[in-house]
């Protein structure tokens, strides 16, 4: 008999991805734990457009009335509703300065998570930066109808860069903070409240042949959610560069990857292991602690990976690009656990944490206990790993911040990096008391 | 021989069976292969194949006279059986186009080639080869000036493809192709779809020139019509539209000019042929001494039309290596698809 390499599909757990693709189609995805968690496509929401190309896409999983933004190619950004696709509205961005769409693109798109207090509830802020650099955060009010939104509270607009294109930008986890990089643009973070650029990166000197590589990030993301000074950007000249805001201007470690461009970068929720996905369809994680490769994801993938997304709860990883596929991995043993064809160019892939509450009572259990499992197990040597084997570089650092900054605030700081066990352990339970209290509302 | 014999009396007459067969199992088990001596080895494949030999013949004989009976009695025939090719048995893939996909449509009117083939714009092709051609590139270039209408050589020099493709731009070009040389053999094609298409990178081998080949017509300047065979898959349509964006969508049917891209387990095979339509009349009576079925048929009807071919040049095969994302740019691009050897899983997975 012929060999045949059918995948092998271990199944995933329930799981609801969203894939929007070069024809603004959304797709959504989901694995479910009683098909054997084979993950297929179950929705897709609008019409096949070329112009209405997906650009960037954010969401906001929270439980209740979640909100997801689309920015499209012809300058309309688009709220929708993550559980149904219904359009709240949608906004066009040619109005104020007149510029046209195609020429000055979205390239960065956040929807902001946490509530303005001036505002009502049935409202979002949103913060837009194009690839001229004309960053904006307004806020929205939806009413009923979709036709009339109103643009309410405060609308500032600013320039991030004089000269080169932004490509990537990102919002921290306390959401007051942003990076902004591009060709030709060194990445800096701004003060997200007042407006303020309050750090740029230096270059990297020349090469032993005296040869200065062009500035050109293709994509950034933190480390950690909580800790806006270290973050990770991957750069044209497959490079992946880790900064420290408190250290110095110029990265901290630099780590190669392969011979094409990194294209995504994506942080895991340990705050030191980072995925990455190149030009010609490496998937990897790296250590940012040391620096060092902890591995490929095998899977025959062969086209540029645009985007990976970390799923909120399970060790899972989804990457997608330009095969069309939506690939869905495990972190652990690095192993493609399904791939699910799509039939369009994928530039953006997010994953609904809300998705396994939704299932049914008796798949929770068994949820949670792979949660647990995956948590503990391999949580237990990472701890020891910090704390044993404490890398040289990341020393020097923390001896240098201390002296530069403030007494109070690296004190806090290394104290919550020696209780990080513990604080992850508390979250744990904390999550799962959660899960509890959403068991008996069910 | 006696001793073993007897051993296995001895120990029992409850199983002398199974050993029975296991001998027999080894007489036919013993491969030739298995044999060291040579002569006896030979000796034995040249049985065993001869007995395949008889066998299939045999077999053959056997469905001949079930099918002739089926004829003569008025039945159907016993249908024939498929032979299993690595075609036939191609592993299944999801990327397969089907007709019934409104989304390959739209992606399709959407793709960088669409100008083209919708005839808004006439397809304007530059060819260039590496820095250093010579010998069969040059060669090579000529003939394929003449197969592709439109074409237009220029020297490569010493300038960037990058410059180079800046230029062809401005100069509104809809394709570059690049010949690639090595050791004076053109090894690889490079297919540029302009101002914004993607960058086709094939392997070139089993090149043969017009004057190389036997009996081979000239073509003449009429447009060309084109085959394209077996692009399938996701990657082959993409690669099909690329290779059809090439050529103009208009043929000239006086010229009878036809170009072949044969897509056959992801080798693409190109091939470059003149037609055209005769009726038998003429030969009829030679058809007579041939064979007598034909020789009632043509009694019916005298004037058959049939097609010959004849090849005018050059002959080659493609391999695709990589399909990039926008124009030629090695370092700093994304890759639709590129070959990995992990891919390389089963001699029946194909990709185009």
């Amino acid at each position: 008999m012929p060999r045949t390499t059918t995948l092998e599909c271990p199944g995933c757990p329930p799981l609801r991805a969203l894939t929007f693709d070069e024809l603004g189609l959304i797709k959504v995805t989901e694995a479910r734990s009683k098909q054997g968690g084979v993950p297929k496509m179950v929705e897709r929401w609008g019409d096949p457009d070329a112009s209405k190309c997906v650009l960037a896409a954010s969401m906001d999983d929270r439980k209740f009335d979640p909100l997801l933004a689309v920015a499209r190619k012809n300058g309309t950004i688009e709220v929708l509703n993550p559980l149904n696709g219904d359009l709240h509205f949608s906004v066009s961005n040619v109005s104020e300065n007149g510029v046209q769409p195609v020429e000055d693109a979205v390239s960065g798109l956040h929807l902001f998570a946490k509530q303005n207090l001036e505002l009502t509830s049935r409202s979002c802020t949103l913060l837009t930066c194009t690839m001229k650099g004309n960053a904006s955060i307004r806020s929205y009010e939806v009413t009923k109808s979709a036709a009339d939104v109103t643009s309410t509270g405060s609308s500032r607009t600013w320039n991030v860069c004089a000269g080169g294109d932004i490509l990537c930008s990102k919002v921290d986890g306390s959401e007051s903070y942003s990076l902004f990089g591009g060709k030709r643009v060194e990445m800096n973070v701004w003060d997200l409240e007042n407006c303020a650029k309050i750090w740029t990166a230096k270059s990297p000197p020349k090469n032993s042949l005296g040869i200065f590589t062009p500035t050109w990030f293709t994509s950034a993301t933190y480390l950690s959610k909580d800790d806006h000074r270290k973050f990770v950007a991957g750069t044209n000249s497959h490079e992946v560069r880790l900064y420290d805001i408190s250290a110095q201007r110029r990265p901290v470690i630099t780590v190669n990857f392969r011979e094409t461009p990194i294209k995504a970068v994506a942080e895991d929720l340990d705050g030191y292991t980072i995925y990455i996905g190149n030009g010609s369809g490496d998937l990897a994680s790296v250590d940012m602690r040391t620096g060092k490769l902890l591995g490929c994801f095998l899977g025959k993938c062969s086209g540029s990976i645009r985007s990976i997304a970390r799923h909120p709860e399970f060790p899972v990883i989804a990457s997608c690009g330009l095969d069309s596929y939506l690939r869905v991995w495990n972190v652990k043993t690095r192993e493609l656990l399904s791939a699910v064809f799509l039939k369009q160019h994928l530039t953006n892939v997010l994953f609904d944490s809300n998705f396994a509450d939704e299932e049914t009572k008796v798949t929770l259990p068994a949820a949670d206990q792979l949660h647990e499992e995956e948590h503990i197990a391999p949580g237990t040597p990472c701890e020891d790993d910090g704390e044993t084997v404490p890398v040289k570089k990341k020393k020097s650092r923390e001896k240098k911040r201390s002296k530069k900054e403030a007494k109070a605030e690296s004190g806090n700081k290394e104290v919550s990096e020696e209780n990080g066990g513990k604080k992850s352990k508390s979250k744990k339970s904390s999550k799962r008391l959660k899960r509890e209290n959403l068991d008996d509302e069910l | 021989m006696g001793i073993k014999r007897k051993k296995s009396e001895n120990e029992g007459g409850d199983e002398p069976k199974p050993v029975a067969v296991e001998i027999e199992k080894k007489k036919k088990g013993i491969l030739p292969s298995m044999i060291k001596n040579k002569d006896k080895r030979a000796a034995v494949h040249a049985k065993l194949k001869q007995e395949k030999k008889l066998d299939k013949r045999k077999k053959v004989k056997a469905r001949d006279a079930a099918e002739k009976r089926a004829l003569e009695l008025g039945e159907e025939p016993p249908a024939r059986k498929i032979p299993k090719t690595i075609e036939n048995t191609r592993e299944e893939d999801e990327t397969v186009c089907r007709p019934d996909d409104e989304e390959l449509f739209v992606r399709n009117d959407a793709d960088e080639f669409s100008a083209v083939l919708k005839r808004e714009s006439n397809p304007k092709i530059l060819i260039t080869t590496c820095r250093f051609n010579s010998s069969r590139g040059p060669a090579f270039i000529e003939e394929l000036l003449s197969v592709i209408p439109n074409a237009q050589y220029y020297k490569r020099g010493t300038y960037d493809l990058k410059k180079i493709i800046e230029y062809a731009n401005k100069k509104e070009f809809t394709s570059l192709i690049v010949v690639h040389t090595n050791r004076r053999e053109p090894d690889a094609l490079l297919i540029i779809g302009l101002p914004n298409g993607p960058t086709a990178h094939f392997k070139l081998s089993k090149l043969v020139l017009r004057k190389d080949i036997k009996n081979h017509g000239n073509p003449t300047s009429h447009e060309p019509e084109l085959v394209l065979n077996n692009f399938t898959t996701r990657l082959g349509h993409r690669i099909g539209r690329l290779i059809q964006s090439l050529f103009p969508q208009e043929p000239n049917f006086r010229g009878r000019r036809v170009v072949t891209f044969h897509n056959q387990r992801d080798f693409i095979f190109f091939r470059h042929h003149r037609y055209i339509f005769e009726t038998k009349e003429t030969k009829q009576p030679e058809v007579k001494g041939k064979k007598t079925k034909d020789s009632k048929a043509d009694a019916i009807t005298e004037a058959k039309p049939f097609a010959r071919l004849q090849e005018c040049g050059p002959r080659f095969t493609l391999k695709l290596i990589s399909l990039q994302h926008g124009t030629f740019d090695p370092r700093g691009g994304e890759f639709e698809w590129v070959h990995k050897p992990e891919m390389d899983t089963s001699r029946r997975r194909f990709f185009l």
